[in-house]
């Protein structure tokens, strides 16, 4: 099992540099070592990729940089392997034929940044594809409030082959109501290749952050990233930021966080559930979840003030406590909820309908998965025991007991079933942490961030681990990365999809309780200046 | 026999649980007494110190200054109920509500103005501040009172003045 010394070493047999700053490893490279590094740490060391953040550091130190981010689940360990780049012509070798996980990373740091990656095909990936040439929002000089001046979007046109038909989903998936696409090619009843355009809906967070906010206002920021597991993204930028600057924040909160954060992923679990059976044909099953999720949506009003958006989350610790009343309230109503969940979801897994569509669908080999980086529930129904909650322990996860279940099989069943068990180990997370709650404050009473620390963390949310990557600036965040689960999950749709039957398309689609709108952060474009046409960027 | 007839049992489970849904509007309540809903400005209270526009993280909380007034403008379609000013708000003047039904067909009703007017410097007569930050500073402090009718301009010049004077001139 690698440690910190192994990783180190790393970068020393190449002369690079190296900070070993808490849990985390940052290593700094020549830009030519970052393939054999990333395939030693990916493929020999069997570290989790987790995303690739590029950064314009001209106005500090005249240089681009990107930044790979591993995780060591078994040693709880972060790794950041970072290279400079060069301001004028930045040039970095891609990774992603070693580490087939930072695809999509790669080509938005090429969009956002004007990062080119030697070696790979470069492709628009987030912004859209009538976007000018050589505009690059995420450098600096880019001003938040500037639109480039566009003709009208045109209509993206359906790929049309010969040899197969061409099913188009989306751009409105029909059971989750976000904007995605997927097209799907079909020979017969087949899907036989799936490609996918998302991004829809950049909504420009990450710049708005890095241009108009100051540290605690982007606590709400992060927690409209997603409309379902909000509070995961808000609690990991928390974390980001008082890991990177150092602050000591009261266990009580910390408490107060995983509290919350394991309400959030009940009504998760049990929407995406409910969701299934809608996609399944068996109403009566969705019905009957979503009453059981009601219960878990009256607690969060009670535990945080509102059903969702639950903003209690503050750089240093949290706004609401929970007091010997509430408590008392929370453990009476879980006892009730495991109840009629456990009554209603036995009922609906038999149901031969919901058992056959689900069984054996959607399959996503061991293998596949994790070259791909899957993330949550995806990777535990794949035989990937992975969880950020037990590997790198954060908030309040160390103090209580609960079991990662893990199913083998990777179809859409497995998917199921391991959210399924997760409701009840999240039950039994609440009770715990209540039960061990500590007296104390739940703010800290210094909050200092100083400038140029970074802070790199991983929160497991219902769908897979989040990830926060912040380097502090004036203020405000310099330069602040989100990588939402679904994000991970999206590329092994492809090999879950295909040669599946259509009709399976959309649960399997469903199955890993995909999350587009937090998938797609970036950026806005409305078209009322519409000024002149310009040349298209990339063609299709 | 038993497992194929397992499905059958959730007309027992929703024959148990009946009817769930509220026949909301005319049953009470919707949200239990923590929801956070709209604020409320006291203008009685307010003073004017701009810390709950500070800490608005959508900006639905704005300031609008001229030379003779200073206006708190509260847009409620952008405020997303998070409280932050109520928790900063120095003399309570802003209050948390339960107020939910915000719909409306006059887009007016969407706005709340707090308007304040502009303390007068003694020295050069143009406005500052406001009167109520000037009164809530004398009173919170004694020693600043002497000086807490000048602007800032004004205040600037003078000490400009006194140092140069000391030094017998430039």
């Amino acid at each position: 099992m690698p440690g910190v010394e192994e990783y180190v070493r790393l970068a020393q047999e190449r002369g690079g540099r190296w900070v070993v700053h808490g849990d985390t490893v940052h290593l700094v490279v020549d830009p030519s070592d970052l393939r054999p590094i990333a395939d030693k740490i990916f493929n020999e060391y069997g570290a989790c990729f987790r995303t690739c953040v590029g950064t314009d550091e001209r106005p500090l130190n005249n240089h681009f940089s990107i930044t790979h981010l591993f995780t060591d689940d078994r040693s709880g360990l972060y790794i950041a392997l970072k290279s400079y780049l060069d301001p004028e012509n930045p040039v970095a070798p891609s990774i992603a034929d070693v580490v087939p996980a930072a695809d999509w990373c790669e080509l938005e740091a090429w969009d956002m940044l004007g990062i080119r990656f030697e070696g790979r095909r470069l492709e628009r990936l987030v912004l859209p594809y009538w976007w000018p040439e050589g505009v690059h929002p995420l450098r600096k000089e880019f001003d938040y409030k500037s639109r480039p001046d566009v003709s009208l979007a045109r209509s993206e046109r359906v790929t049309l082959r010969k040899e197969v038909g061409t099913v188009p989903l989306g751009p409105y998936h029909p059971a989750l109501h976000e904007p995605e696409y997927f097209e799907l090619y079909v020979k017969g009843e087949r899907v036989v290749d799936v490609r996918y355009r998302g991004f829809h809906v950049h909504r420009g967070i990450e710049k708005l952050a890095e241009s108009r906010m100051n540290y605690q206002q982007v606590n709400f920021l992060a927690e409209r990233i997603c409309g379902i597991c909000g509070f995961e993204h808000s609690t990991c930028y928390a974390l980001a930021v008082e890991k990177a600057a150092g602050v000591d924040v009261p266990e009580r909160a910390q408490f107060i966080r995983s509290i919350v954060l394991e309400v959030e992923r009940l009504h998760s679990h049990l929407l995406l559930l409910g969701v299934a059976f809608h996609l399944l044909g068996y109403d009566a099953g969705f019905m009957h979840m979503w009453r059981v999720r009601e219960r878990t949506m009256v607690l969060a009003e009670m535990l945080t003030g509102s059903r969702k958006t639950y903003g209690i989350n503050l750089v240093g610790g949290v706004r609401r406590d929970i007091n010997e009343e509430k408590k008392s309230k929370v453990l009476s109503e879980l006892g009730e909820l495991v109840k009629d969940f456990k009554r209603v979801v036995e009922i609906a897994v038999s149901a031969p309908n919901v058992k056959r569509r689900l069984t054996g669908t959607g399959l996503l080999p061991k293998e596949d998965a994790r070259r791909l980086g899957v993330e949550g529930p995806v990777a535990r129904g794949s035989g990937i025991d992975k969880d950020a909650r037990r590997d790198l322990p954060y908030a309040a996860y160390k103090y209580a007991s609960f079991r990662v279940p893990v199913y083998t099989e990777g179809d859409n069943m497995a998917r199921v079933l391991v959210r399924v068990e997760e409701v009840f180990e999240s039950v039994s997370i609440i009770e715990q942490l209540l039960d061990k709650l500590p007296k104390g404050p739940i703010m800290a009473e210094k909050v200092e961030i100083p400038p140029g620390r970074v802070g790199v963390q991983v929160v497991e949310a219902p769908r897979g681990g989040d990830v926060h990557y912040v380097l502090t600036g004036d203020g405000r965040p310099y330069r602040w990365r989100v990588r939402a689960p679904t994000y991970a999950n999206i590329p092994a749709l492809k090999v879950m999809l295909r040669d599946q039957r259509l009709a399976d398309a959309p649960i399997t689609i469903a199955s890993i309780d995909p999350c587009f709108s937090c998938t797609d952060r970036v950026v806005v474009v409305r078209d009322d200046g519409v000024v002149e046409r310009l040349e298209v960027g990339a063609s299709w | 026999m038993v497992r194929v007839l397992k499905p059958v049992e959730l007309i027992v489970v929703a024959s148990e649980k009946g009817r769930v849904t509220v026949k909301y509007p005319y049953q009470e309540p919707l949200v239990t007494s923590d929801f956070r809903g709209a604020i409320r400005i006291d203008a009685s209270k307010c003073i004017g110190c701009g810390a709950c526009v500070k800490a608005c993280p959508p900006n639905a909380l704005e300031l609008l200054e001229s030379p003779e007034r200073l206006v708190i403008r509260y847009f409620v379609g952008r405020c997303i109920f998070c409280w932050r000013c109520v928790d900063v708000c120095p003399v309570k003047a802003v209050v948390g509500t339960r107020e939910f039904e915000l719909a409306t067909d006059r887009v007016e009703d969407l706005f709340n103005y707090t308007v304040h007017r502009r303390a007068e410097c003694r020295e050069c007569g143009s406005g500052f501040a406001t009167r109520r930050m000037v009164e809530y500073v004398t009173e919170k402090s004694a020693v600043s009172e002497y000086y807490a009718n000048e602007c800032p301009e004004c205040r600037k010049a003078k000490i400009l003045n006194a140092v140069a004077r000391r030094r017998g001139g430039v």
